[in-house]
């Protein structure tokens, strides 16, 4: 037991490290960085997600809104008042937990298909308002995050490298998050409410506080990556940070096929689903648009189909299945 | 008088919005199942429409039956083939079946067809009746009572076919279905099918009016669910007083709120109802 | 005489036009085992659920050491001491038999002492040795009892049992009793639903009948047996 565990800290040492030394292997001005710093924001994206719908199994399809939220108050505020995108993180971080509040009130009741959809309509009305509060938003044309001298104090680098460490040290950040939690007391409310809500009330969960808790939780970290991602791409439009298919549905996705509710799962998922997206744009869209799309959701379909639990349940299941067939 | 003439209006796209939700709450109600793409299988039959009339010379309203036809074997075929697989797999597996299939047939869609918008040209596409004070778009009209007729239809086939009977039995009561000798599978087949059919049905009938192109699901995904949370999920008679209630929001907002708002005060209202009357406006209090 | 630990005063539930409960009162001395009986469909099930608050009475009231419950959430009625099982049991069914009680346990305590106690309830209940296991491989009778210690991890002064033994064999269900008792002398009030009469009969202290919503009976097991309203009741539903 203690041997196992020293194991895996140090197997995990080892990654983080090879993790962290990779970007020395790569182009700094390569496309394949940039593909991977993607891959990293995205599975810290998921790893939000997870919080909510993993543990507590409430599927959200609108977690577009609070990285849009977080995407667009660093920006303005970097824009108008020349504000550090640090600060503007936490401003951001600030409103999507409010955000997130706000739309658990009227839709904590509700489960499965009715939560989805109203957390879907929730992410369109985000929508909706950046696109035609062009005063604010600057509408649908999108809008550019301004240069600023390169320093750690702006979050702008000359090189991809940095912003590589950036969406490293983000996901680590988010994956301990969910594995504490996972681990505390919100942690197994959150999974008793999930697999039974009615008999969690009545053993003392508080079950509207704590799916109330994990939202805004999960809102704020998911509105902090808004503002990575903006600083990473420079330019932004409502239908990209704010889009279902785009953001919400793809967090979900990779958390889905990785493994939903466990750590590794979203890491697994985008560190497959995101190159797999870039290559097939990168063989195929100068053709055909949209196939790259497509290959997208019949993978989707075909993880539900296979294994709805996604990599981590089928690894599982093909280790069970060596370990019975190596015994006589 | 223009709050009458919007009224008119939104009575006359609320028909249809009517039976294309239709299609959505038949699919809830016999199998428990919301289907994210269905907006898809509307934009399906606006393009065998289109291509119809480009290619055959046929009419929009005269082709409905064709996309009808076409998208219901397509229906029937992903029923057996996807759909089936998930009815007892957990809740997240279902969502997200569908919004792979919404994916998948946009996506193809836009291969198969490329980006452009198209629209097709008719006699009447212009024209409208005086009707004291007010007009009626002929286009709106001929679409709405396509929608009438093919509600009917479908009221017909579930009140007096043994086909509509076994199936709103196997809504009700899956195991007494069972027990009285009904294939819930061949149940499901026919009420996804016929759920993704009448959906095309309404796409091919607006399409005198509206443009078509791959994304043009996208516009109506949210619209369907407020038609069909607004009448309860699973409630046929709900899908049509939502299609109503909706098409006469749509249009009297449109006096006051510009273009993209109009959409706004659907989500908002959308969001209101599921978090107030989830069971819809008709069911029951709870 | 000091004032009752659980006060239930003409308690009413209707469900549509089904008057589930109408009028039911009674009271729950601290230390007591009272068993709660009545023919199918009596509410005795009803009546669990309005007292730990799952549904809201439509009239009267619900005292629990003088402090009024009615229109509270379950989880603070849970806090204020009183928790029920339920009728076909409902664990966390991907939970370890472990987590399960431990999330009892978090109801005044942190992660660690609530495993700690949730171990010792383990053994209380007698079924340490299958800590590990997954609730959804139990046995019936092994989930009634991983119930019973997730209901007591919670620490509670009150607990209603809802047909708890409903699985047990001879031996299994003379073990449980032993164990009721067990609990009442460690200071525990019990209120048990229970269609096994030799159970209510050998540990009850008091017994309260119902029938079609209404309270027709109450008194020691000696008397209640005897009692033509309660012989009625049950000839009358076995006849129908």
């Amino acid at each position: 037991m203690n041997r196992s565990t020293l194991l895996r800290g140090l197997g995990l040492a080892v990654l983080l490290a090879v993790a962290v030394a990779t970007p020395f292997l790569l182009d700094p001005r390569g496309y394949a960085i940039r593909v991977v710093c993607l891959a990293l924001l995205f599975a810290a994206m998921a790893q939000c997600w997870n919080i909510v719908a993993g543990l507590a199994n409430q599927v959200s399809l609108g977690h577009a809104a609070f990285f849009g939220i977080g995407a667009y108050t660093s920006t303005l505020l970097l824009i108008h008042f020349g504000l550090s995108p640090w600060l503007g993180m936490l401003v951001g971080a600030v409103l999507g937990g409010i955000a997130a509040f706000l739309i658990s009130l009227p839709t904590m009741r509700l489960k499965g298909h009715y939560f989805a959809l109203a957390t879907l309509a929730f992410g369109e009305v985000m929508r909706v308002i950046a696109n035609s509060w062009s005063g604010l938003t600057g509408g649908p044309v999108g809008i550019s995050v301004p240069f600023a001298p390169p320093s750690f104090a702006m979050m702008q680098f000359k090189e991809t490298r940095p912003y590589y460490w950036l969406m490293l040290a983000a996901l680590v950040v988010v994956t301990l998050v969910f594995v504490a939690i996972r681990r505390s007391k919100l942690g197994y409310r959150l999974r008793a409410i999930k697999e039974n809500a009615d008999a969690a009330e009545v053993i003392g969960v508080d079950t509207t506080r704590t799916k109330i808790t994990a939202a805004v939780i999960s809102g704020m970290l998911t509105a902090c990556l808004g503002t990575l991602y903006a600083q990473f791409q420079f330019f932004f439009d409502p239908d990209t940070v704010f889009g279902v298919a785009s953001i919400s549905v793809r967090m979900a996705m990779i958390a889905i096929v990785g493994g939903i509710g466990t750590a590794a799962g979203p890491i697994l998922g985008a560190f497959f689903v995101i190159p797999l997206e870039e290559f097939a744009n990168d063989l195929f869209s100068s053709r055909a648009a949209g196939l790259s799309q497509l290959v997208f959701g019949v993978l989707l379909i075909g993880v539900i189909l296979i294994e709805p639990r996604g990599f981590m349940a089928l690894g599982s299941r093909i280790r069970r299945l060596f370990g019975k067939g190596g015994r006589p | 008088m223009a709050v009458l003439q919007a009224i008119l209006d939104g009575l006359m796209i609320g028909g249809v919005y009517a039976v294309i939700s239709i299609g959505l709450t038949l699919v809830f109600g016999v199998m428990g199942i919301v289907n994210f793409a269905q907006a898809e299988f509307l934009m399906l039959g606006m393009f065998v429409a289109y291509y119809a009339w480009a290619w055959l010379g046929l009419d929009p309203l005269l082709a409905a039956p064709l996309a009808f036809g076409v998208v219901f074997l397509l229906g029937a075929a992903i029923q057996r083939v996807l759909i089936r697989r998930v009815l007892k797999a957990p809740e997240v597996a279902q969502i997200f079946l569908t919004v792979g299939m919404l994916i998948v047939l946009e996506n193809a869609a836009l291969l198969m067809f490329g980006s452009g918008f198209k629209s097709v040209s008719t006699p009447y596409q212009t024209s409208s009746l005086q009707l004291g004070p007010l007009f009626i778009s002929v286009p709106y009209l001929a679409a709405f009572a396509m929608s009438v007729a093919s509600g009917l239809a479908l009221f017909l086939f579930m009140r007096a076919s043994w086909f509509g009977r076994a199936m709103r039995a196997t809504a009700q009561d899956p195991m007494a279905a069972k027990l009285m000798g009904i294939d819930s599978d061949r149940m499901h087949m026919l009420a996804f099918a016929l759920g993704v059919g009448l959906t095309a049905f309404g796409g091919a009938v607006i399409l005198p009016y509206l443009t078509v192109s791959p994304t043009v699901g996208a516009q109506f995904v949210v619209l369907m669910f407020t038609v069909v949370v607004l009448g309860g999920l699973g409630s046929v008679a709900g899908a049509v007083v939502g299609g109503l209630a909706v098409g006469i929001i749509q249009s009297l907002s449109a006096l006051a709120f510009p273009i993209q708002l109009q959409n706004l005060v659907l989500f908002l209202v959308f969001i209101a109802v599921l978090a107030l009357r989830p069971k819809g406006l008709l069911g029951g209090a709870r | 005489m000091s004032q009752p630990l659980l006060q239930v005063s003409d308690i009413s539930k209707r469900f549509g036009g089904l008057r589930a409960l109408s009028g039911v009162s009674l009271t729950v001395a601290a230390g007591e085992i009272v068993g709660l009986i009545g023919p199918n469909g009596a509410g005795k099930t009803t009546l669990f659920s309005t007292l730990v608050g799952l549904h809201r009475p439509d009239s009267g009231a619900i005292r629990l050491n003088g402090k009024d419950l009615v229109g509270l959430k379950p989880h603070r009625i849970a806090a204020a001491g009183m928790v029920k099982t339920f009728q076909n049991v409902a664990l966390f069914l991907d939970f370890s038999v472990l987590d399960n009680v431990l999330t009892g346990g978090l109801l005044h305590l942190s992660v660690t002492e609530a495993r700690d106690l949730a171990r010792r309830c383990l053994e209380q209940v007698g079924i340490a040795g299958i800590a590990d296991k997954l609730a959804r491989d139990l046995s019936f009778p092994e989930r009634a009892r991983v119930e019973v210690a997730r209901a007591l991890c919670t620490q509670p002064k009150v607990l209603l049992l809802d047909e708890a033994m409903a699985a047990l064999n001879h031996v299994e269900m003379d073990a449980f009793i032993a164990l009721l008792r067990q609990l009442r002398g460690e200071g525990l009030t019990l209120v048990i639903v229970e269609h096994h009469m030799r159970a209510i009969m050998s540990l009850c202290d008091r017994i309260v009948v119902l029938n079609f919503g209404q309270l027709i009976a109450t008194g020691t097991p000696a008397e209640v047996s005897r009692d033509p309203a309660v012989i009625q009741a049950y000839l009358g539903s076995s006849a129908a």
